[in-house]
């Protein structure tokens, strides 16, 4: 099993490494098909560790194996450890198993592009990453991986670097996820100054024993990082920026695996948390602001993969919801269910764009129905499954949620009509991107690219490169993106019903083990919030329809909420000007103020002063052999003199 | 074979130091110039000789034949230098030679 672990973490890694040092030796398409295989035994490698932990008594499933002492200061010894245990198996699963599919899927979507290599050797170190992060046996190991993935967001977010726009959003990213690692690490300094150690089970056996202030602060630096991560209030503004990149990255990075690592950081911290229960709220609220927040902006977005995005991060703020709460399992269910239909929704996407050339603007699509029907369901399977409307995945996961939160008090009550807000909101962009995009007729712009039988393939909003080579393959994709796409659409109709709470709850017993959960919801609460949230979601879809599909209703106009809307309420500005500017007007100042007149000025002068100093004594080498011989000669003598005298 | 006091050996010695000194500092002709340092390594080895046998030690001696070594290989590179100076066509002077002047 330990033996199947490491396999899991360390051929992705090798596949990365095989890649960057093949260079030119290995085909574009060999080096897809060398990452694709790396992170499909990495999914072979889970699932056996899988079945074999299977094996082990529910309270017995936690094997700790380290390789060999990575870091030893003083009394402090970090070994280079893993962790098995059913939640990092689970998310094993998830990140191999979506990350198999997206990265076949990135074979047939980069097929073209400049450097195809580097992006494969990106995926694969991006996969070993986040593998690490969540194998990891210690909270350095833990955070080893938290920086990794965030280079490698960072990396593939940046991937086409001559576009300005990409690289800024990159280093958007990057600064952002800074400042949550910065946060997690003064956490951990704080740990280990109160319990020696970083292992899991050391810590969490001190959790108690903390204090008040060690505990409040310990939490708040891992939520700190978490939000950074995950894109939640008041660290989101770089998810939606991070769209830059190629669509399977936002799929798999952006979507799918990455940004959830906050839930998975909160459940696996969850006895830090319980012993500071008031962060553990605010981190229920941060959520529950960001997902209606994110799905009020996602209504008005005109790119199709920034609504997309948004509606990223106010699922992830359901799951901040339900983590917030106590209720681990059902947070890491919906992180399970959004992997699937949410990579599902992007790599439909993705094939819109693909086919359309690049385009991403909604306002140009219209009427995709008929010329891609395979992509038409996926996308219907997408929306349905996020706006939870049942059968589909998102349904079971959604509404565990809302119930745990009505089981909460007063507290849980705000967050419950929060969630609530939400799965109308949900509903409603959903559809709305979805009915602009494939009813009505096919628009001019699609005609242009559609309709003569072969279309023109290129990087998207890359027109300047683009390859105006028609490709031959019929339909609406290459074999691997649709294939792929195929598998997704059927785990985001058939995934959430591992679990239907409370009928049958094999995640949560599978999970229990490592975080108890805080919070039950009975049946009653199950059945009021699954109605509710249901009818709440089919209304949105039901005024999309009218808006847009039917275009009985006219789009309702608010000029000033349409305006905060499009400016993301003025997130952006507002870190402009309390942050960006103070520190250029702060860098500006301490250049003329200090820089110029004490460093430069002092330098400046020091050299004046040793020129002058040269040019004094250069006098003194006249350059006449006598004159140096009398310098010796009399030097000699007053040698002699004095030490004559001396003695 | 007592001979004279080792003072009177100091006194000679002395004498033709500073007449070497002296040629060096005042003459302008390398040629001198380079006679004359000759002359103050001479005065040097005669002190060194009248030590030896004052101590009766041989000590000074060899050290003696070592400042000798030395000398004719200085006056090897002196002469090579005054050579490569007179085929330039530059006149034999060293106060002429201060292109080091800082």
């Amino acid at each position: 099993m330990i033996a199947a672990a490491w396999t899991c973490l360390l051929v992705p890694l090798g596949a990365a490494l095989a890649i960057t040092l093949a260079g030119n030796r290995i085909t574009r398409r060999g080096a897809g098909y060398l990452a694709t295989g790396s992170v499909a035994v990495s999914f072979v490698a889970a699932v056996v560790t899988f079945a074999l932990l299977l094996g082990d008594s529910p309270g017995d499933r936690s094997h700790p194996s380290t390789l060999w002492s990575w870091l030893t200061a003083g009394q402090l010894d970090f070994g280079l450890r893993i962790l098995v245990d059913p939640l990092s198996v689970f998310m094993m699963l998830v990140v191999s198993g979506v990350g198999m599919l997206i990265v076949a899927y990135s074979i047939g979507y980069m097929d073209g592009d400049d450097e195809e290599r580097r992006y494969f050797a990106y995926m694969a170190l991006f996969v070993f990453s986040m593998l690490l992060l969540v194998q990891g046996g210690n909270l350095l190991m833990l955070l080893v991986g938290w920086g990794l993935v965030g280079l490698s967001s960072y990396l593939l977010i940046g991937f086409w670097h001559d576009r300005p726009s990409a690289v800024a959003a990159a280093k958007k990213a990057f600064v952002m996820n800074a400042i949550g690692d910065a946060t997690m690490a003064l956490a951990l300094f704080l740990l280990i100054q109160r319990t020696g150690s970083l292992n899991f089970e050391i810590v969490f056996a001190n959790a108690d024993s903390l204090g008040v202030w060690a505990a409040n602060l310990v939490a708040l630096g891992l939520l700190g990082g978490a939000i950074a991560k995950s894109a939640q209030l008041p660290l989101q503004t770089w998810l939606p920026d991070a769209m830059e990149g190629p669509t399977p990255v936002s799929a798999l990075i952006h979507a799918a695996t990455m940004v959830t690592a906050g839930v998975y950081l909160i459940v696996r911290t969850s006895p830090l948390f319980e012993a500071a229960p008031k962060v553990l709220e605010l981190a229920g609220g941060l959520g529950a602001i960001t997902l209606v927040m994110a799905g009020l902006i996602a209504l008005v977005q005109t790119d199709i993969k920034r609504v997309i995005a948004y509606s990223t991060m106010s699922q992830i703020g359901y799951m901040f919801l339900a983590v917030g709460l106590g209720a681990y399992a059902d947070g890491m269910f919906h992180l399970m269910t959004h992997a699937f239909f949410k990579a599902l929704l992007f790599m439909a996407a993705g094939l819109v764009i693909h086919a359309l050339a690049g385009e991403q603007d909604i306002r140009k699509m219209g009427g995709l129905r008929r010329l891609m029907p395979f992509t038409f369901v996926a996308f219907i399977v997408g929306t349905l499954s996020l706006t939870g409307i049942p059968p589909f995945s998102g349904f079971f996961s959604k509404d565990s949620i809302l119930a745990a939160a009505l089981s909460q008090g007063w507290y849980g009550q705000l967050l419950w009509a929060a969630g609530m807000t939400g799965a109308f909101l949900t509903g409603l962009y959903s559809a709305r991107l979805f009915f602009i995009v494939f009813w009505g007729e096919p628009s001019a712009f699609v005609r242009e690219h559609l309709m003569i039988g072969s279309h023109a393939s290129g990087r998207e909003g890359h027109t300047s490169h683009e390859r105006h080579e028609t490709h031959v393959h019929s339909g609406e994709g290459p074999p691997s993106m649709t294939w792929t796409v195929g598998i997704l659409t059927v785990l985001a109709t058939i995934g959430g019903w591992i679990q239907f709470a409370d009928l049958w709850t094999p995640i949560s017993s599978w999970l229990d083990p490592v975080a108890e959960p805080l919070v039950e919801a009975t049946g009653t609460q199950e059945l009021v919030s699954s109605l509710l949230a249901v009818g709440l979601g089919l209304v949105g879809i039901w005024i999309a329809w009218l808006i847009y599909a039917e275009r009985q209703v006219r789009v309702p106009r608010f000029a000033q909420v349409q305006r905060l809307l499009e400016h993301k309420f003025y997130f952006d500005e507002l870190y402009d000007l309390l942050f960006y500017r103070p520190s250029v007007l702060l860098a500006t100042g301490l250049y003329r103020l200090v820089e110029q007149p004490l460093v430069l000025g002092s330098i400046r002068e020091l050299v004046r002063a040793f020129r002058e100093a040269g040019q004094g004594t250069g006098r003194l080498q006249t350059g006449l052999v006598r004159n140096y011989a009398l310098s010796i000669a009399a030097s000699l003598a007053i040698v002699t003199v004095v030490f004559v005298a001396v003695r | 074979m007592r001979g004279p006091d080792v003072v009177w050996y100091l006194a000679v010695a002395a004498f033709l130091f500073c007449t070497g000194a002296l040629g060096v500092l005042m003459r302008r002709s390398p040629l001198i110039v380079l006679l004359s340092l000759e002359i103050m390594l001479n005065g040097a080895n005669l002190a060194l000789i009248a030590f030896s046998r004052h101590y009766a030690q041989g000590d000074g001696q060899i050290f003696a034949l070592t400042v000798m070594a030395v000398a004719a290989s200085e006056v090897v590179v002196g002469l090579g230098l005054i050579v490569a100076i007179a085929r330039k066509h530059l006149d034999l002077d060293v106060d002429k030679l201060s292109t080091l002047r800082g």
